[in-house]
């Protein structure tokens, strides 16, 4: 059990290493360098060469690559991630609040979702291939279908125009504290459980019709143990397994769909930060944002998979 | 395999929606009434019976725009399929028949895969690359390889065992002979509805992007484009928004559909959750 945790733990750190690289090389590396994509064609044409060599200075673009790089990782170890190009203010700043707003909401889907989702799919496993069974498979493949936007937009067109009930978008700001947050944004919330129960309930159904077509729900059929009851007791505790893999499958997919829907609702999170990071070309803010996501989803893998091996008697040999 | 898609009603309609989408979009230049990105004076009108959705606020025909809105994205996915079947496959099968230190490796990348969301992986690409269509068909396409390495694999891995390829490396064939006589056309059916997987989420993708203004750009007519324009027009013209949001949900819809009914036909598992 220790070994297969600090294993575990060791192929995250290498995952996490492998992918700040990535994410170095593809932002910073291949084509000009980051003051050259940050400025538009015309402040270019303006710089004289000595202030765009002295900008380039000041933010070490003058340095090899190499020197970069490893400058790079170690502002990561030591938490350290750099300024903006044109503000100069630190980046870790500008993302902390809205991370936190995102790891909320992504939090809150989860929690909500994963248990309606489960209860779905059991429904469904019970009644495999019968009307109730198909309507669900049915129901899945159109809610996997329709894009986050498409959803939260549906979902404003009907609760917030058409039957004014709810806000269209969020008015609470980024600093607010998360229970008035999340308080300000149900429809918000409404869309990412939507695309989740149907992600995850898909996933879900197929590891219940397995786990009751395996040779122990067999015998507890054979032993004359009614079906509702083997599903309960027996098979949904070993399809806890296949729910802990399908959430954690389902973790960078939940990011996505986060900073899609923050988008459609105005929530205050990464992805407002992202777009108009990207759209600056505010190289490091991507880069903490993109790092910052892959962090939380590395760990999630981390946990599902240690919650995987404390419940599969398999793995814990 | 086409009298199996025949029997099955779900599979047929989404052949059916599919078929349809890449019609008109092919058709757009000719039956569109009016070009989609000229400005015709007439803001935020109504729709009737000379502009079918009504026009946007720059005054273009949404009808129009709806007609061409699907052939950039439609591109960007297929091509982006192509690229993910073709370089995943290629990719799996050679781990499958190299194994060892190679084979850890492309796990490595693919497990990698799964702790980056999609969309910021093409978002860093579009940082450090610009935006443009090509950019946006090799970040989606690599983005959308892993997953059909990690089944080709799989495939991969089952198919080194059969006698016929054991045959082969006694013969000594070579690993490139191997993988693209023996094990390639064994993996066929599964690429094909690997392809279709990977179009949808890859169309998927492609939409969400252009919605947050970081796929396709402005002023081509593209419906996750026209979405987001439409949005503070909810309102007051629905059709703006609710049109191109349902072409998209619909074709893949369409796709998914047919990718079901495929990989029924085919005896193949297509619940193994992509996406993403």
């Amino acid at each position: 059990m220790i070994v297969l945790l600090l294993r575990r733990v060791a192929l995250s750190v290498v995952t996490l290493f492998l992918l700040a690289s990535f994410i170095f090389f593809a932002t910073e590396v291949l084509p000009g360098d980051a003051l050259d994509v940050s400025l538009s064609a015309d402040e270019l044409a303006m710089m004289s060469p000595e202030v765009l060599a002295r900008r380039k200075t000041e933010l070490g673009l003058d340095r090899p690559i190499l020197e970069r790089y490893l400058g790079f990782m170690g502002g990561l170890v030591t938490f350290d991630l750099g300024r903006t190009i044109i503000t100069r203010a630190p980046v870790a700043d500008i993302v902390a609040m809205p991370l936190r707003n995102s790891v909320a909401l992504a939090g809150m889907t989860l929690l909500l979702a994963l248990p309606v989702a489960l209860a779905i799919a059991m429904a469904a496993a019970q009644a495999k291939g019968r009307a109730l069974d198909n309507a669900v498979s049915g129901a899945a493949i159109i809610g996997y279908s329709i894009p986050e936007f498409v959803t939260g937009l549906l979902l404003i067109a009907v609760f917030a125009v058409w039957w004014p009930i709810f806000p269209a978008t969020i008015t609470a700001s980024t600093d607010d504290p998360l229970s008035v947050l999340l308080a300000a944004a149900p429809l918000a919330i409404a869309t990412t459980i939507i695309g989740s129960i149907a992600y995850l309930g898909r996933i879900l159904r197929v590891g219940l019709i397995e786990v009751m077509a395996a040779d122990f729900v067999e015998r507890l059929h054979l032993s004359g143990i009614p079906r509702w009851r083997i599903l309960w007791l027996h098979a949904l505790p070993a399809a806890m397994i296949p729910g802990l893999s399908a959430a954690a499958l389902y973790a960078a997919a939940l990011v996505s769909g986060v900073v899609v829907v923050e988008l459609v609702f105005a929530y205050p999170g990464i992805g407002a930060e992202l777009v108009r990071a990207v759209t600056r070309r505010e190289v490091h803010v991507v880069q903490a944002i993109a790092l910052a996501a892959a962090v939380c989803v590395v760990l999630f893998n981390l946990l599902a998979d240690l919650g995987i091996a404390a419940l599969d008697p398999r793995t814990r040999r | 395999m086409m009298r199996a898609l025949l029997r099955r009603p779900a599979a047929m309609l989404g052949l059916s929606l599919v078929t349809l989408h890449i019609l008109v979009a092919i058709a757009a230049p000719w039956i569109a009434p009016f070009a989609p990105t000229s400005l015709l004076d007439v803001p935020l009108e109504p729709p009737n019976a000379i502009y079918w959705l009504g026009t946007d606020d720059l005054g273009r025909d949404a009808f129009s725009r709806l007609l061409w809105g699907g052939r950039v994205a439609m591109l960007v996915a297929f091509a982006a399929g192509v690229v993910a079947v073709l370089g995943g496959t290629l990719l799996g099968l050679a781990a499958a028949w190299r194994r060892g230190i190679f084979d850890d490796v492309v796990m490595r990348l693919v497990e990698m895969k799964l702790a980056v969301p999609t969309i910021l992986f093409v978002a860093i690409f579009v940082t450090g690359f610009g935006q443009s269509v090509p950019v946006l068909i090799v970040a989606v396409g690599i983005i959308q390889m892993m997953g059909v390495v990690r089944t080709t694999r799989a495939a991969g891995i089952v198919l080194m065992e059969q006698g016929y390829v054991r045959a082969a490396q006694l013969n000594g064939e070579s690993g490139p002979v191997i993988i693209l006589r023996e094990l390639l056309p064994n993996v066929a059916d599964l690429m094909a509805v690997e392809f279709a997987l990977r179009a949808s989420s890859a169309l998927l993708l492609v939409s969400a992007l252009s919605f947050l203004g970081l796929g396709i750009s402005p002023p081509t007519p593209d419906w996750g484009l026209m979405v987001e324009d439409g949005m503070a027009l909810l309102e007051s013209e629905p059709a703006l928004v609710l049109a191109p949001a349902l072409c998209i949900a619909s074709l893949v819809l369409g796709i998914n559909l047919a990718a079901e009914g495929l990989a029924d036909a085919l005896g193949l598992d297509a619940a193994r959750g992509g996406g993403g």
